[in-house]
């Protein structure tokens, strides 16, 4: 989890300690990563952390027909619409020309293998927490998938937040790279959730609140939102009764992530719906009650 | 007696006309159509619960599977009559939007398939297989969302 850092003695100093942190991690990492794990990608098990990790909601249209990962979905936000972009293997408009090495930079760092910044749109904060492995595993597995040459779509951003320099100031504000530390005072099944909720299936980047520049409010985590994705209700799914899912067993948690439907005989709507038709429909059984398990750990929030 | 029986014949058929036409032109006050349209999908969202308890194990009534799919297939029969002209949340308190009228034939096509996907789990739950009920399960409520995406107002 990362915190908005402002105020509260943290100054200066921790900016450049953390700038410092970046810049390690870009290169030690990068490298380390790049050598260890190049070649030897499962791409079977890519395919399963694609889903865990629901790349295919935002990088396809929501017609039918649509070309799978060529990217041109709309995401309206209050700072303007982005247009994901196509991550099939084609070398012009795709990612064909990418190595490994780009594609950490890319989910560690939230860079362009040019070193523009990405626009937190893309959950490069969550994905940043990816294992080396996985992150090798989900490479193997898209740069096999049938490349398309769909163009991308410029955003269409309000003034002043179409400047790219703007998303390398809110990283230096709000950005922590980092990998997930597992909690050694909870069990595998809670560490596994925690990990999938916080990193590879990215909860938070809709369920968590943002600050008025777009940054995750680290301590409403996952307590819901009215102005998410699209200008819609995000709702509460911290354990909080009444407001949150605090009524839910585990096991309408679980269930819910595997076919959509709610405890109360509704069904899944909005965005919620392709990410489980796409996402959390193909995970295990084990894996969708590790996101239950921790999702029932939370805090509780009222709200919003 | 008989100008009696004659008038009373009269007012009779013209009581029944009147009633027939009130049925015909749908006068219902939008708004009991609205509270009575909510209640038909409580109704189809309580068998919705009720199979969810059976096909995560938490109940064992297997052989009601078949009965609330049964259900659900029977009000789905009802679902285009339950959304009248005049009754979208322009004017009135309800989550369906306008679009449900200005694309009928998508709405019906939508309301169909729940007919089909109910109708489905019903001869799967037959069977008895678990796995092919809860994909069944799976598309009905895939068929519920297939109406609710496009038609329906998220709060």
């Amino acid at each position: 989890m990362r915190y908005p850092r402002k105020g509260k003695g943290r100054g200066l100093r921790r900016v450049w300690s953390n700038l410092a942190r970046v810049a390690a991690l870009s290169v030690i990492g990068l490298v380390v990563l790049a050598r260890s794990a190049a070649a030897q990608g499962d791409a079977t098990k890519g395919e399963y952390l694609f889903r865990a990790a629901g790349c295919y909601a935002c990088h396809t249209r929501p017609v039918s027909g649509a070309r799978p990962l060529a990217g041109g979905r709309a995401l309206e936000t209050p700072f303007g619409t982005f247009y994901s972009p196509n991550i099939t293997p084609d070398p012009d408009h795709g990612i064909g020309r990418w190595g490994l090495a780009d594609f950490a930079r890319a989910l560690r760092l939230g860079e362009a293998p040019d070193g523009s910044h990405y626009f937190p749109a893309f959950p490069f904060p969550s994905y940043s927490g990816m294992r080396d492995r996985d992150l090798a595993d989900l490479w193997a597995y898209l740069k096999g998938v049938d490349p398309f040459p769909e163009p991308n779509r410029e955003h269409e951003l309000n003034f002043p937040f179409g400047f790219r320099f703007l998303a390398g100031l809110w990283k230096w504000l709000f950005f922590q790279p980092g990998s997930f530390e597992p909690d050694p005072a909870r069990d595998a099944l809670w560490n596994r959730g925690a990990y999938l909720a916080r990193h590879l299936s990215h909860c938070g980047e809709c369920h968590t609140p943002r600050n008025l520049l777009g940054a995750p409010q680290g301590d409403r985590h996952l307590a819901g939102t009215l102005k998410g994705p699209d200008g819609k209700k995000v709702p509460n799914i911290t354990p909080h009764s009444g407001d949150g899912i605090g009524d839910w067993s585990e096991s309408d948690i679980t269930f819910f992530l595997q076919l959509g439907v709610l405890p109360n005989g509704d069904v899944a709507g909005g965005a919620m719906e392709d990410v489980i038709r796409e996402g959390t429909g193909h995970l295990t059984e084990q894996d969708r009650k590790a996101i239950a398990v921790y999702l029932k750990s939370l805090r509780q929030h009222p709200g919003p | 007696m008989k100008q009696l029986s004659a008038v009373l014949a009269i007012v009779g058929a013209l009581v029944g006309a009147l009633g027939l036409s009130t049925q015909a032109l749908a006068v219902d006050e939008p708004e009991n159509v609205i509270k009575y349209r909510q209640a038909v999908m409580k109704a189809i969202g309580g068998h919705m619960a009720s199979i969810a308890g059976v096909v995560k194990g938490e109940v064992s009534y297997t052989d009601h599977v078949a009965i609330h799919a049964n259900g659900i297939n029977a009000l789905s029969k009802a679902v285009t009559a339950v959304f009248p002209e005049g009754t979208d949340n322009g004017s009135h308190k309800t989550a369906a939007l306008p679009k449900i009228w200005e694309d009928w034939a998508g709405f019906e096509k939508a309301a169909q398939a729940l007919d089909t996907a109910s109708a489905n789990l019903a001869s799967v739950a037959a069977s008895g297989d678990k796995q092919k009920v809860a994909a069944a399960f799976g598309d009905l409520g895939k068929a519920c969302g297939g109406c609710h995406k496009p038609y329906r107002a998220k709060n």
